[in-house]
């Protein structure tokens, strides 16, 4: 398990994950499963900072990676007051198209094989099966 | 992210270079803002050198479409690459935003719009 703490500072969200891809391409992980797992961690970056710590640069947020041959389990834990998950809107629903907001947590679930929030929603556990040929 | 643009037959082409995101969306979005918008003004965003877009790059697409929308503006989006593409079609973006593969398919197919 490898642990970071990292302040809110969306410069520092490129870094944070493009450490991660390059890790992933060194185990040769399947490039299509690169992209996921790497917007994936970019949204909940993204929601940590502007949604959870909303670019306070006091708080901080975590970012935990366990990475398995078979399996990568990223965490993002952010110091905010939390949401209820179970009260997000589907963004794909007609009326909902034009609106701003609501595509990071859908995608995440999308691209991911499991999204869950624990915490009262600051922290988000997401898991993606990987085909590696070797670490 | 850098962008370019073009003014074409009557369309203001957009061309961006880097990825959509949190920190280039904004961006975008000025230069949008700092351009006259006629009624029915026509644009293209070209992705052609676009490798990925974040959902805050989607909402300030979603912000111009809307804007446009309120000035009897079109907006053509082309050249997304496949990944670009899976992005849109996961988010049923594809539903509310035209699409072209190219960049002069999207212009011709303005034209044929405006001579019909």
């Amino acid at each position: 398990m490898v642990k970071n703490i990292i302040p809110t500072n969306s410069r520092l969200l490129k870094k944070i994950s493009k450490k991660l891809v390059k890790l992933l391409k060194k185990a040769e992980v399947d490039e299509d499963i690169i992209f996921d797992i790497y917007v994936s961690l970019e949204e909940a970056l993204r929601n940590a900072m502007i949604h959870g710590n909303k670019l306070d640069i006091r708080k901080k947020i975590i970012v935990e990676t366990k990475f398995e041959p078979d399996i990568i389990k990223i965490s993002v834990e952010d110091e905010g007051g939390g949401f209820n998950p179970l009260k997000l809107s589907d963004p794909t629903l007609n009326e909902n198209l034009l609106k701003e907001n609501g595509r990071g947590i859908y995608l995440m679930k999308n691209l991911m094989d499991e999204v869950i929030f624990e915490n009262a929603g600051r922290k988000v556990v997401m898991t993606k099966y990987l085909k590696v040929k070797h670490l | 992210m850098e962008i370019s643009r073009e003014e074409k037959s009557g369309i203001s082409i957009f061309r961006m270079i880097g990825d959509i995101n949190i920190n280039s969306a904004p961006n975008l979005k000025i230069s949008f803002d700092a351009m006259a918008k006629p009624e029915g003004i026509k644009i293209i965003l070209n992705l052609k050198n676009v490798d990925y877009v974040d959902s805050s790059g989607l909402a300030t697409m979603v912000e111009i479409l809307k804007s446009l929308r309120k000035c009897n503006g079109k907006l053509k989006l082309t050249n997304l690459s496949a990944k670009v593409r899976g992005l849109f079609e996961i988010t049923k973006l594809t539903q509310l935003f035209d699409i072209s593969d190219e960049e002069d398919e999207a212009v011709n197919s303005f034209e044929r719009f405006e001579d019909s």
